[in-house]
């Protein structure tokens, strides 16, 4: 049997789903360290990230049967993981009090060779989100990339659900004012369609 | 309260017991305090009785014990005492078809850790001090015997108790897995009051810093290893040849005889004493009553 | 580490050399001194690159890491018991008892295996025996009348309530459970102990049997009348137990029940039907029963608390 570091991450799932502990704690060695980075930008209270983190792994545990092979088992982690955050945030939401959950965003400028390789200067679809405040842009962020209806992302941010659907909406309306301005000078490229951002 | 140095964390006087004919303890007297006491005695001579007692599991029919300062004859002393304690039975049965984990989540229950997240910490916790976190998920029924006091004595630390009794931990235990006790015992973190039974003598003499010899129920010596030891000075030697009169003899990879004995021979080699010797010679001098 | 990223197709090549650019937009997401939307970027870039995600753990506090990780092996190693676990816990009981639940041997799937094999006995016979009676021809009498016909039914009065017994006396006696010494050296009230098995146990034992005397031919009431005397004989022996200790207690409680029953048989008399046992004068005297039971139990549950050689009778100097 191929040691742990050889086996792609399908085959550990497909382990785990068999009942072998040492996969999972395989699978744990590889992804656990990101999940908690990315889960962390969500939520910056550790107790409840590292609970986010172990209900991932034991619903890993549980459910891997369930995984269809179809897209990146990296996604398939972050799906169960930003769900375990939500219901570990409404657990704990339920005892304290409401606190800052999300780190504050700092207003760093990112540099020309950064912009360069994120590939955020060639999108005036990327200009209009930077455009947008950092409450509209954490709705978008929660709805459309990380996928949660907006039921999960009101826990998330920390608002009313009725919050959360007209700072969409808001959020779209500006991102649509924004793309609808005439273009700028000659060396302006021509806007990209990014795979996220539909309106 | 928390035991320091000075303090006796245990106070036993006058424990008797009696089994039908059998008298189990005959008034014996006992002091806990720091690191680790061993009861040493053969079968059959009272120390899982005198344990018990200790583990406010067995009542005697005489005596006072207090333990942290608290009776086990009050029915709310007792809970609190068995608050800050960790027993090790000689004989624990496991519910066979559980697995580790979940026999540490059923005992730490027991213990009054109600809060599931503390719990599985705990549980985390021993299996992390016992070495045994990668048998967490296997069943009970298919480990060893020796793996089984293991996890005997990691159920016993649950909850960081501030008195551990154990009934024989080494019962069982192949020579590579006692010299893994000795290294658990010394390390217990926390660092409690350990009390534990055995009818081997050098278990007593390597980790232990107390010992009560424990002879047909009654405490025949209480001091340390090296007192024990000092009891036997002059009274075991070597020669050439066999020498009827000693309580043992063998012959060594030398090919002298050693001799343990009352009756010295008058300008005999002697030779300096071990425990088993201490040991010995109490056992084959007569009580006092 | 010198690729694009993928989801910005045509962006130029980064210069030569930046590898480490990478890497300090990777700590900076890390620590949190980046602007949201290049963070959006980076965590687009990690659903890719399995180099990026794993340089990321080096973020994370190593301890941090053990500490989850240990904690996820234990959680897995606990059986969660899964659908009943979480029904338990939806009905406001709460996790610890459930974990007790766990270790209560009238709830094994085994032994609740041997009841139901045990009333599939009991109404296969009855049902045997039945036909037998009418294909002998019965007196065509109406059920109530035909006493001869009822009498099919005593294996069923019989075992009912004793295994409603069997299974709490499985709670109390220490033979039942095989780390007994633990549970009494453990703080944890053994009173609390006792009702939760006690109560789990009547339960288990007391649907499968109702479920079998609906089964029987014979009056619809039966299984119902038969819950008064199961509770009587329970709590009979709960009480018992703080008298006498485990074993005589449930012993004793056994052979209330089994008596009258077998004198009966012995003593059959035509027309006096076996059902009499549970009929209005039977059910008052198993209420009686009960309240003074259960009376004697409470005044005296502090016993429960005692050691293995002596349940609760010798009182400690």
């Amino acid at each position: 049997m191929p040691g742990a570091e050889e086996r792609d991450d399908a085959a550990l799932l497909r382990d785990v789903a068999n009942g072998a502990e040492d996969a999972l704690a395989a699978l744990y060695d590889r992804h656990a360290g990101w999940l908690t980075v990315r889960l962390t930008r969500r939520c910056s209270v550790p107790d409840v990230v590292d609970q986010a983190v172990q209900d991932t792994f034991l619903a890993l545990w549980r459910e891997a049967g369930s995984y269809r092979g179809g897209g990146d088992v990296a996604a398939y982690i972050w799906g169960i993981g930003i769900r375990r955050l939500i219901d570990a945030i409404r657990r704990e939401g339920r005892t304290t009090r409401w606190l800052p959950w999300r780190a504050a965003e700092p207003q760093v400028v990112v540099s020309a060779e950064d912009q360069v390789l994120l590939g955020v200067e060639h999108g005036r679809l990327g200009q209009a989100l930077a455009g947008l405040s950092p409450e509209l842009r954490g709705a978008i962020e929660a709805t459309v990339l990380d996928g949660l209806t907006t039921g999960e992302a009101a826990v998330l941010l920390g608002v009313a659900e009725g919050t959360v659907k007209s700072r969409c909406y808001r959020a779209r309306q500006a991102l649509r004012a924004a793309l609808a301005q005439p273009q700028g000078g000659p060396g302006t490229p021509a806007p990209r369609r990014q795979a996220w951002g539909t309106p | 309260m928390t035991v320091n140095a000075g303090t006796v964390a245990v106070r036993a006087e006058g424990l008797s017991r009696r089994y039908g004919s059998v008298r189990a303890l005959r008034e014996v007297d006992l002091t806990l305090g720091r690191g680790i006491t061993g009861v040493l005695g053969p079968n059959g001579a009272g120390k899982t009785t005198l344990l018990s007692v200790l583990a406010t599991v067995g009542k005697p029919d005489a005596g006072r014990v207090r333990v942290f300062g608290l009776d086990p004859g009050d029915r709310a002393e007792r809970v609190e005492i068995r608050r800050r304690l960790g027993y090790l039975p000689q004989e624990l049965g496991y519910h066979r078809h559980f697995t580790v984990a979940a026999f540490l989540d059923y005992v730490a229950v027991l213990k009054e850790i109600t809060d599931r997240r503390r719990r599985t910490e705990e549980v985390a916790r021993v299996l992390a001090v016992t070495s045994l976190e990668h048998l967490a998920g296997k069943r009970i029924r298919t480990l060893s015997g020796g793996t089984r006091q293991r996890l005997g004595i990691a159920q016993a630390l649950l909850g960081g108790p501030e008195l551990l009794i154990l009934d024989e931990p080494a019962a069982g235990l192949d020579p590579e897995q006692r010299l893994r006790l000795r290294e658990l015992l010394s390390n217990m973190p926390g660092d409690p009051v350990i009390v534990m039974s055995t009818h081997q003598p050098d278990d007593v003499a390597a980790v232990c810093q107390r010992v009560v010899v424990l002879l047909h129920g009654q405490a025949r010596f209480t001091g340390t290893p090296a007192e024990l030891a000092a009891t036997a000075t002059g009274h075991v030697w070597t020669a050439g040849q066999r020498d009827q009169r000693a309580h043992l003899s063998w012959r060594g990879g030398d090919n002298r005889w050693r001799h343990t004995g009352d009756h010295r021979p008058a300008g005999a080699e002697t030779v300096v004493p071990t425990v088993e010797d201490g040991y010995l010679l109490l056992s084959h001098r007569p009580s006092v009553r | 580490m010198t690729s694009p990223f993928p989801d910005s197709p045509g962006a130029p090549p980064p210069p030569a050399g930046s590898g480490h650019t990478t890497e300090d937009l990777l700590s900076r997401y890390a620590t949190g001194a980046i602007d949201g939307l290049s963070a959006w970027s980076v965590e687009a870039h990690l659903m890719a690159c399995a180099r990026c995600r794993a340089a990321l753990s080096s973020y994370v506090d190593a301890r941090r890491l053990a500490r989850n990780r240990s904690m996820i092996l234990v959680r897995t190693a606990i059986p969660a018991g899964g659908r009943v676990r979480r029904l338990l816990r939806r009905c406001g009981i709460p996790d610890h008892v459930v974990s007790l639940l766990a270790a209560t041997p009238s709830l094994r799937p085994s032994w609740i295996l041997a009841v139901m094999g045990v009333l599939a006995l009991v109404v296969g016979e009855t049902a045997l025996t039945s036909h037998g009676w009418s294909g002998h021809g019965s007196s065509g009498a109406p059920w109530a009348k035909d006493y001869l016909a009822q009498w099919t039914l005593v294996p069923y009065l019989l075992v009912a309530p004793l295994l409603a017994l069997a299974g709490v006396a499985a709670a109390f006696m220490p033979m039942f459970d095989p780390s007994y010494q633990l549970t009494v050296a453990a703080p944890f009230s053994g009173f609390a102990l006792l009702l939760v098995r006690t109560t789990s146990a009547l339960s288990a034992a007391l649907i499968p049997t109702v479920c079998a005397g609906l089964l029987l031919p014979g009056p619809r009431w039966l299984p119902a009348a038969l819950l008064l005397p199961s509770l009587a004989l329970c709590a009979f022996a709960l009480a018992a137990v703080t008298i006498v200790g485990p074993i005589a207690g449930a012993v004793s409680s056994g052979v209330l029940w089994a008596m009258p029953a077998v004198l009966l048989v012995v003593t059959a008399i035509e027309n006096r039907s076996p059902l009499e046992i549970v009929q209005w004068r039977g059910q008052a005297a198993c209420a009686a029963l009960l309240l003074a039971a259960t009376v004697v139990f409470f005044l005296r549950h502090d016993r429960i608390e005692s050691g293995p050689d002596r349940f609760g009778i010798r009182r400690m100097r």
